[in-house]
């Protein structure tokens, strides 16, 4: 009688660890997190928009000029943008125990870093993307490549909080991290950045863009498939 | 015992005895000099063949004579990153310690050949290209390994426990060989003005037998460069890991002694 009923919790247990719970959990907890603390929504983004409008006052003020860079320029800004943020992805959770209790809980650590990484990509990539054809205008760009600026960086941005958050796992514990992240991730950040910007040059030719959406696919593909693994490895490592 | 299963059992014995900080000081202290013998043969004949005996390009005089460095390190610079991120795998997966110590070892002289191969690149660039650097897919995918080399040291550094470091240290290794592929083809997508592959072609290289001979003296030497700049320097690592183990105090006051 007793084994019947404990066999039936374990099975409740079990259903309450199915993967796709788990990385809702994760990602419902991060958004509460950040409706909470509203200014981490806020910072990328104006952090985002201070950088792109540094350009126009460091460059000769031609409109031709602008148009043409316009799409460099927000991409930069995403990544920087991004990889601001990233500091403070593990940090707080790191402060208070929460990442020591995430490790030694049996929920699948990777899933969980999935959805953390996902929540941190709509907090910072997805409301950048969704604010850049703002900035667009501001650089006088043609509204058909608006829109393909917008595809690449809705494509090439989920990427770079999954990369990043590889970055900021290994880091976590160090004090001053900041710099550190800067130059472990920023190199990984390279092919996104030439896809991403390749395709408004391709464009503005006149050329099809596909190959390059194919390629942001691709590498979000092995980011979402491979890098919670890799962030799980590196909180097992550097926190002990 | 039939043949194939006792070179094995040498090959696995050997290996394991490698994994022992220990075994692997005794064992270096006689492979170093002679990686080192190799290394100095090899280049001097290839430096000779290379500046005397091959023969002066037809279009680019004598000048394409620093291809005999400039292609021997820039095929190091990459091989030397694979072997560090394999070790860094081995090292994650089976936690051996001497693993770390070829990840940490290899990553400054990764670096230094990275380095190498583009000084020796820009400087055959200027009389050839007329420009010391451009942004060709070649010359920036070889700058960003730069900057992984360099990432990955930095990590090393940043962590203050030894054990942490070392982790890490292949975790990110490991990470950037997934990378690697990626960042050269995106490169190469982009733009490039660098020769293709020559050696390696498809139907064989397209390359005189006296250019080909003295590179692959000098690929090969420099092979054996890393592996004696590689055990000279776990040599001294492993000193400073194992410094309160018995065997190197033990052998430090024998040396003492004499």
């Amino acid at each position: 009688m007793s084994n019947k009923g404990a066999r039936v919790s374990n099975k409740g247990a079990r259903a309450s660890n199915k993967p796709i719970n788990t990385l809702s959990l994760y990602f419902q907890r991060e958004w509460q997190l950040m409706f909470r603390n509203t200014s981490s929504l806020i910072q990328p983004l104006v952090f985002f928009v201070i950088i792109a409008l540094l350009f126009p006052f460091s460059l000769p003020a031609e409109g031709e000029l602008l148009q043409r860079i316009g799409g460099g320029v927000i991409w930069v800004s995403a990544v920087l943008a991004t990889m601001l943020s990233l500091e403070s992805m593990f940090h707080s959770d790191y402060q208070d125990g929460t990442l020591e209790q995430m490790l030694i809980h049996p929920r699948s650590l990777s899933l969980a870093m999935l959805g953390k990484a996902l929540a941190h990509w709509t907090a910072t990539g997805l409301i950048l993307t969704l604010f850049s054809p703002v900035l667009c205008v501001t650089f006088n760009i043609p509204n058909e490549q608006i829109w393909v600026l917008f595809a690449g960086l809705l494509l090439g941005t989920p990427s770079l909080s999954l990369i990043g958050a590889i970055g900021a796992a290994l880091t976590v514990t160090l004090r001053r991290g900041g710099v550190l992240i800067a130059i472990v991730i920023l190199p990984l950040y390279i092919p996104i950045l030439i896809f991403g910007a390749g395709m408004l040059t391709q464009s503005a030719q006149g050329l099809e863009v596909a190959s390059q959406l194919y390629a942001l696919a691709a590498i979000l593909a092995l980011s979402i498939t491979l890098a919670p693994f890799a962030i799980a490895g590196a909180l097992r490592v550097t926190i002990n | 015992m039939n043949p194939i299963s006792a070179t094995w059992n040498f090959l696995s014995n050997t290996y394991h005895r490698l994994g022992s900080p220990r075994e692997f000081y005794t064992i270096s202290r006689y492979t170093t000099p002679v990686f080192g013998i190799l290394f100095l043969t090899l280049s001097l004949i290839g430096t000779y063949f290379g500046l005397f005996v091959a023969p002066a390009d037809y279009q680019q005089g004598d000048a394409f004579r620093i291809l005999f460095v400039h292609v021997p390190v820039a095929w190091m610079s990459m091989f030397v990153y694979v072997v560090m991120a394999t070790a860094g795998a081995i090292g994650l997966i089976w936690r051996i310690k001497m693993a770390f110590v070829v990840t940490i070892c290899s990553a400054p002289i990764g670096a230094a050949f990275t380095a190498l191969a583009l000084l020796t690149g820009s400087i055959w660039g200027k009389p050839i290209w007329g420009t010391y650097w451009v942004w060709d897919a070649r010359l920036t995918s070889e700058l960003i390994l730069l900057f992984l080399y360099f990432g990955v040291i930095a990590v090393y550094y940043a962590f203050e426990e030894r054990k942490t470091a070392e982790k890490a240290t292949a975790l990110l290794s490991v990470v950037g060989v997934v990378i690697v592929p990626i960042i050269h083809y995106s490169v190469e997508w982009w733009s490039s003005l660098h020769q293709g592959a020559t050696v390696f072609a498809e139907g064989g290289p397209k390359m005189p037998t006296e250019m080909l001979l003295p590179l692959a003296f000098m690929a090969v030497g420099f092979m054996f460069f890393y592996g004696y700049a590689l055990f000279l320097s776990m040599q001294n690592r492993v000193l400073e890991n194992e410094h309160k183990s018995r065997w190197v105090r033990e052998m430090v006051i024998s040396q003492g002694k004499q």
